[in-house]
């Protein structure tokens, strides 16, 4: 707001353009920036997806399946390689292996929507209908990072106004080319083929796809997630994304729209205890003000306790939560005995 | 005859520095695309530049836009060495808001108008005396 008013007793000056450019740097800067607090959250502030704790967890449940990490992809064919080794070095192999796949395993972002924007930088009266077409006008100044280029259009009517998110995405592939990002969207991210996907369990391929696609801030990129995960969820073919890097946003949209019961219920399927303690703690950090939260805090508990508490308050299939529950205690019971 | 020319652009150049359009893309195409570039004033429009400073395509794209790209940067330096810009130049960048408005926009802008106005008075008449007819 008051860059805006800045920006109107500004416009009034000859030398408009230095002006306006350092200001509409400046407010540019503001709208960017990305809201990233590493500290510890407390009941004011909610935990953030790029917290350590939070990433620790995510990366814990995501699981480490060396097999699926690294499964033959489709690529150029060439003939096997064989080498001879020593324990020793076996073991210093697959250590590498595991580092190389954690590296692979990153979580991408998960980033509140982009708002719009409707900045316009001048409106001339007097150019109208100078032309039929719109200019676009880009700065490729070499060493600006992409957010903070100016890509400004002029519109036949006169006004001069800046590149909506989609219009930049577009000129940024086709100035700065990144990949095998196309400028036009593929039409796998249409609805009718987004559901002939998922019936053919490819939702890790569509995730890579928008991941390249898209940025990360996007509302397209947010949509087609939402889709995916909201598929996965009603199937419950949570095990498609287990050890692949989209496994941490999935928990997180599921933890904050608190819809995890299938999770759980998968986990406690596939014996995995552990994670499943450990997402009820995330649930915990994230709804501090839930009853399980106040319920667990109040008794300090953890581990098993955890998993009961959450079975009687919040979920909806407590029953076979409870008989899992109980049936673990028994194998350990007997194994300890 | 010994061609003195590459001898002698090595130490003299005749004329200023310009920043200007010249036409990029072959010669048999019928495609104009132009390059926005700082070169010497006495060569040739397409022959050899010192800097390329950007693009600009006159032909409208499938979202009816002309994409012209501008390296601020460098022409403020080259602008700072002493460069002219020609005209075409100088109104793409007047567009653009780098530049205050080129007087010549506004009168083309007008001009214009003056034309679609005399074009809708004489298109008006000529489906009226259709109608007679």
């Amino acid at each position: 707001m008051a860059a805006r008013c800045l920006f109107r007793s500004y416009s009034r000056v000859k030398n408009v353009d230095q002006n306006t450019r350092i200001l509409v740097r400046c407010s540019r800067r503001m709208l960017c920036s990305v809201p990233s607090d590493s500290s510890s959250p407390d009941a004011h502030v909610k935990p953030q997806f790029m917290d350590a704790e939070v990433q620790d967890i995510l990366t814990r449940i995501a699981g480490l399946d060396l097999e699926k990490v690294f499964r033959p992809i489709k690529q150029e064919l060439k003939p096997p390689t064989y080498k001879l080794m020593t324990d020793a070095q076996l073991e210093e192999a697959i250590q590498s292996a595991r580092e190389q796949a954690q590296r692979l395993l990153k979580m991408p972002p998960v980033l509140p929507e982009r708002k719009p924007i409707n900045d316009v930088l001048s409106e001339d009266k007097i150019l109208e209908g100078m032309d039929t077409a719109k200019y676009v006008f880009t700065d490729i100044t070499f060493n600006i990072p992409h957010r903070e280029r100016f890509i400004v259009i002029r519109e036949p009517t006169g006004t001069l106004r800046k590149a909506s998110w989609e219009e930049r995405d577009r000129i940024l592939q086709v100035y700065f080319p990144k990949g095998a990002r196309r400028l036009t969207a593929p039409p796998v991210f249409q609805e009718e083929s987004l559901k002939v996907v998922f019936g053919q369990d490819r939702h890790e391929d569509v995730l890579d796809l928008c991941q390249v696609q898209f940025e990360p801030d996007s509302s397209e990129y947010i949509r087609v997630h939402a889709a995916t995960y909201e598929d996965l969820e009603k199937m419950g073919k949570y095990d498609l994304l287990r050890s692949t890097r989209h496994f941490g946003g999935l928990v997180w949209y599921l933890v904050n729209a608190r819809r995890v019961d299938g999770l759980i219920i998968d986990m406690l399927q596939e014996d995995l205890l552990q994670d499943a303690v450990s997402l009820v703690g995330l649930f915990n950090k994230v709804h501090p003000n839930s009853e399980i939260a106040q319920e667990a805090s109040s008794q300090q508990a953890s581990g098993l306790d955890l998993l009961k508490i959450y079975a009687k308050r919040e979920s909806q299939r407590a029953g076979y939560i409870e008989l899992a529950l109980q049936a673990y205690e028994q194998t350990s019971a007997e194994s300890s005995v | 005859m010994v061609h003195l020319s590459s001898f002698l652009l090595k130490t003299y150049h005749g004329g200023h520095i310009v920043i200007r359009l010249a036409m990029a893309g072959h010669k048999q195409s019928n495609r104009p695309f132009y390059r926005i570039v700082a070169a010497y004033n006495k060569r040739a429009r397409d022959s050899k530049y010192i800097e390329q400073l950007g693009s600009y395509d006159p032909l409208p794209n499938i979202y009816n836009e002309k994409l012209v790209s501008i390296n601020s940067d460098r022409i403020k330096y080259w602008m700072g060495c002493g460069a002219h810009p020609t005209k075409p130049v100088a109104k793409l960048l007047g567009l653009a808001g780098f530049f205050p408005l080129h007087p010549m926009t506004v009168t083309e802008t007008e001009r214009r108008r003056a034309l679609a106005e005399l074009a809708e008075e004489a298109a008006p008449e000529d489906g009226v005396k259709q109608q007679e007819l």
